[in-house]
């Protein structure tokens, strides 16, 4: 599918945490087709920035748009992949895909095939490899019509093939008019992306 | 009243700077006013003729159990002043009225228990002051507990907040519903804490020992907020300027 | 697939896959009845005056217990963050969340309250009151618990402070069943108490999903 052209404003946003500050006075846009890699040592407040814009965070000083309309408005146009598992490990890995992106068994199922879980649909979460709970949760990737993507480490415990099947799956969405927002400490190879740097405060 | 000078209760130096004055003054204010309505109170107001000497504990019972409800009532206020101002310093001001409030609240059960020995023979009573009482001890209790177990001090503000503005709405409902209680179980009520009319050489020393203890409640919490602000800030320059003169 | 459907099937689905999420507090509840006896005597007479009211404060600490970590899984697992996405308020999925918890958690208590009754001796028309206090009641106290449990979910190690912070905004609904009861075992008309039980129940489940969703979404916010 083509998106609407979309845009993100990230205007004056400062976030202090645990007594320290992370970041002052950040200010940045993206529109579609753009890719931005969060960078900075373990600290700095990516995870933080990444859940900011996500809108899991409050915003303490600034403000965040989507088309110039505040997070709230436009909450089901993002998604986010963070840390934590996502999937109940008490469920199968199609019950959780199928109320986490609200499709059906078809489109679901053809998404865990393209992340590598073919046959698997069926198995408790927590039977699965750490990998294979990773991509349960970026499956939620294939069956997405969410054009802003904020990704927090998506290739943690990702082999070498999966790496290249999420790289050239980003790169599609992008080319589809979509944006992107991660962060890594695995450098990608296959992506065209710009880096923010954290860990300076101006 | 400006937006300035309610601007400044932002700055928890402006806070900790100003508070040690108010704080001497509430302190000497608070000691002439117990000394005299003590006094007052426990040596000169006459006797009771129901209950002899024994009433006079309620120099100490009533301001206390007063206080130990206002305070709730004034951490609820607080909690607003940090949900619409995003002012720290209200925050502060609830975690030192929780802990002060809660040592009134057993002061109020103490000081009943006191009083129940004498006129019904046993420490304790369900009656339905002492009852809420207990659970108001409960309440604190709850909130203090929540603060401690939540690492991030706004976050634990925030959580706190949310607590105390439902137990506010909830504390008028769970008194009515104990008096009701206690009505149901207790037709005839002579209650721990029925009041008489009072001639004014009772009351008097009353109204002096209530405004005493509420000064003196304030420079509990004062001192307390203090405390707070200092660990709070202990990062900021200022501060360790104070602890380096010191 | 609508929202409210989705969420519907998964949570059946959840209690299906932690069947001992219903069982134990529903043992915890028989447990508790037995110690009761144990602990004053078998005399049927004693029991039977107490018996309602006991059965009243088990089911209380059963329902407690099993309210506490209501959202903890769900919290760690990082799917409770993806219910802000979700194009609908918070507090309302909370409210569904909770009435479910009811329907499979709590309802299943209440069903065997009546061998408990028959264990403690409680009269029939005794029993029938209790009944009907607990179905009125124990969602307000569901509500309740579920604040706590949302307002502990960040802290580790917190115990059962979820418990102990929530038990005293019981005390109301507690004393108003207990007044039910009085009526029931005097024989005179329970009507008008069950009504005023009924609508603080509805006041509070309409109003605590409110603070349970900023509640969670403060421990959202704090957490990584």
């Amino acid at each position: 599918m083509i998106f609407e052209p979309v845009s993100l404003n990230i205007s004056h946003v400062s976030c202090e945490r645990d007594d320290r500050l992370l970041f002052q006075n950040l200010s940045f846009a993206l529109g579609s087709g753009d890719i931005l890699r969060v960078a900075g040592p373990n600290g700095a407040g990516k995870t933080t920035l990444l859940r900011m814009i996500a809108g899991l965070f409050e915003v303490q000083d600034g403000v965040i748009t989507i088309d110039q309309e505040p997070l709230s408005e436009r909450r089901h146009q993002v998604l986010y992949i963070g840390h934590k598992p996502q999937v109940s490990r008490d469920l199968t890995v199609i019950d959780n895909l199928k109320f986490l992106t609200g499709f059906d068994e078809p489109i679901v199922k053809q998404a865990l095939i393209d992340v590598g879980l073919r046959g698997y649909h069926d198995s408790l979460v927590k039977e699965l490899s750490q990998g294979q709970g990773r991509r349960c949760a970026l499956a939620r990737l294939w069956c997405s019509e969410a054009p802003i993507w904020i990704l927090d480490e998506p290739y943690t415990a990702l082999d070498v093939t999966m790496v290249e099947t999420l790289d050239r799956k980003i790169n599609g969405h992008v080319a589809q008019g979509g944006l992107c927002l991660f962060t890594t400490h695995q450098l990608p190879q296959s992506l065209n992306f710009e880096t923010l740097e954290l860990g300076r405060v101006d | 009243m400006s937006w300035r000078w309610f601007h400044q209760w932002g700055s928890p130096r402006w806070f900790y700077e100003r508070a040690g004055r108010w704080q001497l003054i509430c302190g000497w204010l608070a000691l002439i006013l117990l000394v005299v309505g003590s006094l007052w109170g426990l040596g000169f107001a006459p006797v009771d003729y129901q209950q002899g000497n024994s009433y006079r504990i309620i120099y100490l019972h009533v301001p206390v159990a007063f206080l130990a409800q206002a305070m709730y009532a004034a951490m609820a206020v607080c909690a607003v002043v940090l949900f619409v101002w995003k002012m720290k310093l209200a925050d502060v001001a609830m975690q030192a009225i929780a802990v002060t409030g809660l040592a009134f609240t057993v002061l109020s059960l103490v000081s009943g228990a006191v009083w129940g020995k004498p006129t019904w023979g046993t420490y304790w009573v369900w009656d339905a002051r002492l009852t809420s009482m207990l659970i108001l001890g409960f309440l604190y209790l709850g909130l203090i507990g929540l603060r401690a177990a939540i690492q991030d001090p706004d976050q634990a503000g925030k959580a706190c907040g949310i607590l105390v503005l439902v137990g506010v709405v909830n504390l008028p409902i769970i008194k009515y519903s104990v008096e009701w209680w206690n009505t149901l179980h207790q037709p005839a009520s002579l209650k721990l804490t029925e009041k008489p009319t009072m001639p004014a050489s009772m009351w008097m020393p009353l109204l002096v020992n209530i405004l005493g203890y509420y000064i003196a409640a304030a420079y509990l919490v004062l001192g307390s907020m203090r405390a707070i602000v200092i660990g709070r800030e202990r990062r900021a320059s200022w501060v360790k300027e104070l602890v380096g003169r010191a | 697939m609508s929202i409210e459907r989705r969420m519907l099937a998964r949570e059946l689905k959840l209690a299906a896959a932690r069947p001992g999420d219903i069982f134990k507090p529903m043992w915890f509840l028989m447990l508790v009845i037995s110690m009761v006896p144990l602990a004053l005597s078998p005399d049927s007479v004693l029991l039977a005056d107490i018996g309602s009211a006991m059965i009243w404060v088990a089911t209380l600490l059963a329902l407690l217990l099993n309210t506490e970590h209501l959202f903890q899984s769900d919290f760690s697992d990082g799917v409770l963050e993806q219910w802000l996405f979700l194009d609908r308020p918070l507090a309302w999925l909370v409210g569904l969340k909770l009435i479910v918890h009811w329907l499979f958690h709590v309802v299943p208590l209440i069903c065997i309250t009546p061998i408990a009754g028959l264990m403690l001796s409680v009269p029939t028309d005794v029993l029938i009151a209790l009944l009907m206090t607990l179905v009125v009641a124990t969602p307000a106290l569901t509500c309740f618990s579920g604040l706590g449990a949302a307002l502990t979910l960040g802290s580790s190690r917190s115990g059962i402070l979820g418990v102990l912070v929530m038990m005293p905004l019981f005390v109301p609904v507690v004393i108003l069943a207990a007044g039910v009861l009085i009526r029931a075992m005097d024989g005179s008309e329970i009507l008008p108490l069950m009504a005023l039980l009924g609508a603080f129940s509805l006041v509070a489940a309409t109003l605590v999903p409110i603070a349970v969703s900023a509640a969670i979404r403060l421990n959202i916010g704090g957490s990584n």
